[in-house]
């Protein structure tokens, strides 16, 4: 799949040739620690003085090979043994016009680094509340001031949340027979993946 | 097979694993962990370096480590759970390969000793949503006020400083007139009139 380069993108990386060779490295490192803990200004102003370009083009450069590097990432998975994807790498970079030398150390960059930035790719997906742990306590209420000598066993249980690093935790409360109509729901629903039809999804999925 | 100290269910694959990691380590070592572990379980912070220390014969690696504190604080929690007295403890866990002579007899032994204590602490974990703090007062009489002159009215203030579960206070006042008050204390309103209408 070839991976389609803005004309804005292309002046971005446009710099790269200009840089040389020991510059390629540097840049390539300063992309991925962008990648790894976001923009790091100061460190993009020390590379320019020693590369002896100006900040911005620093910039862009880095920022056009993020963007080169995720979008590979993204759009061009890792099949073991598979030639394609680097295939689809080099026909893509090819209509920058670069020297050999500078499509093969852009290659290597990416075949390096394609694992890492595909993980903290996956990690950037939104995420719903998950399951942390539950609390349960059984109670059986013996009188009210409304009513004296009942029996009315009740559960009640604090099920903790983790969203995002934020914990969040719900109480709820219910009589033995609901309790027991929920696990007996969730039991079915867990009995769906032994299905057929769920059997054979995920035998193609494997 | 069912297990006491497991809560009359079967015993979990993983203990059944590292039982035979407990088996590698010494049996005077293996009191000094549980110790470090029932520190950990009552409240009190563990000293993983002696743990580390008291491991390190046994050429366990830093995994093995944490499965013999993980195991360890899981028999002797869920023990307490159940009410297992130290005997049948000690039996269930020759059943599950743990040599008796000197590694379940020690075991069983520091169960023993912490066992009310670690019931005590369990029970004050328990769930609880939450909790009545203090209670402060105030009576105040009312002599007038902008809508009628001459109130001479009591007027009794409550605060209510109500715990959670993170140990944050909350702050709930209430403010009643007196026959209120009186309904609040007795259930009944004088003069035989239902809770629940206002007075």
């Amino acid at each position: 799949m070839l991976l389609v380069l803005s004309a804005e993108h292309r002046a971005h990386l446009g710099c790269l040739p200009r840089a040389g060779g020991a510059a390629i490295g540097e840049l390539g490192r300063l992309a991925l620690e962008q990648l790894r803990r976001g923009a790091a200004p100061r460190a993009l102003e020390t590379a320019a003085r020693k590369l002896n370009i100006g900040v911005d083009t620093i910039q862009h450069g880095v920022e056009g090979l993020v963007y080169l590097l995720t979008e590979s990432s993204k759009l061009m998975a890792s099949i073991p043994f598979c030639k394609i994807s680097e295939v689809d790498f080099q026909d893509s970079i090819h209509v920058l016009g670069f020297s050999d030398e500078l499509n093969k150390s852009l290659l290597q960059l990416y075949l390096d680094n394609r694992k890492e930035i595909r993980s903290i790719l996956g990690e950037l997906a939104p995420r719903l509340p998950s399951y942390h742990s539950l609390e349960w306590r059984l109670d059986v209420q013996l009188a009210s001031r409304s009513l004296r000598q009942q029996i009315k066993p009740a559960v009640t249980m604090k099920l903790h949340l983790n969203q995002n690093e934020d914990q969040t935790a719900q109480v709820l409360q219910t009589d033995p027979a609901t309790l027991l109509h929920l696990i007996q729901q969730l039991e079915q629903a867990l009995g769906e993946m032994k299905m057929n039809h769920c059997r054979r999804i995920v035998r193609n999925m494997k | 097979q069912r297990f006491r100290f497991c809560g009359d269910l079967d015993c979990p694959d993983w203990v059944l694993a590292e039982i035979s990691t407990l088996a590698k380590i010494s049996s005077v070592k293996l009191k000094l962990i549980c110790a470090q572990v029932l520190r950990d379980l009552l409240g009190e912070a563990i000293e993983y370096d002696k743990v580390l220390k008291l491991t390190s014969d046994a050429k366990l690696e830093s995994g093995d480590v944490k499965a013999t504190i993980a195991v360890l604080g899981f028999i002797l929690s869920s023990a307490a759970k159940h009410n297992v007295d130290s005997e049948s403890l000690s039996s269930e866990l020759q059943q599950l390969g743990l040599p008796k002579a000197e590694h379940a007899s020690g075991l069983c032994r520091s169960y023993e000793e912490k066992q009310s204590s670690l019931q005590d602490r369990l029970r004050a974990c328990s769930l609880r949503l939450s909790q009545l703090g203090s209670v402060r007062w105030r009576v105040d009489y009312t002599l007038s006020s902008s809508e009628l002159q001459e109130v001479n009215e009591p007027v009794v203030h409550l605060t209510f400083n109500v715990r959670d579960r993170d140990e944050k206070m909350t702050a709930v006042p209430v403010t009643l007139s007196a026959n209120k008050f009186r309904v609040l204390l007795a259930g009944e309103a004088p003069g035989g009139v239902a809770a629940g209408t206002s007075v």
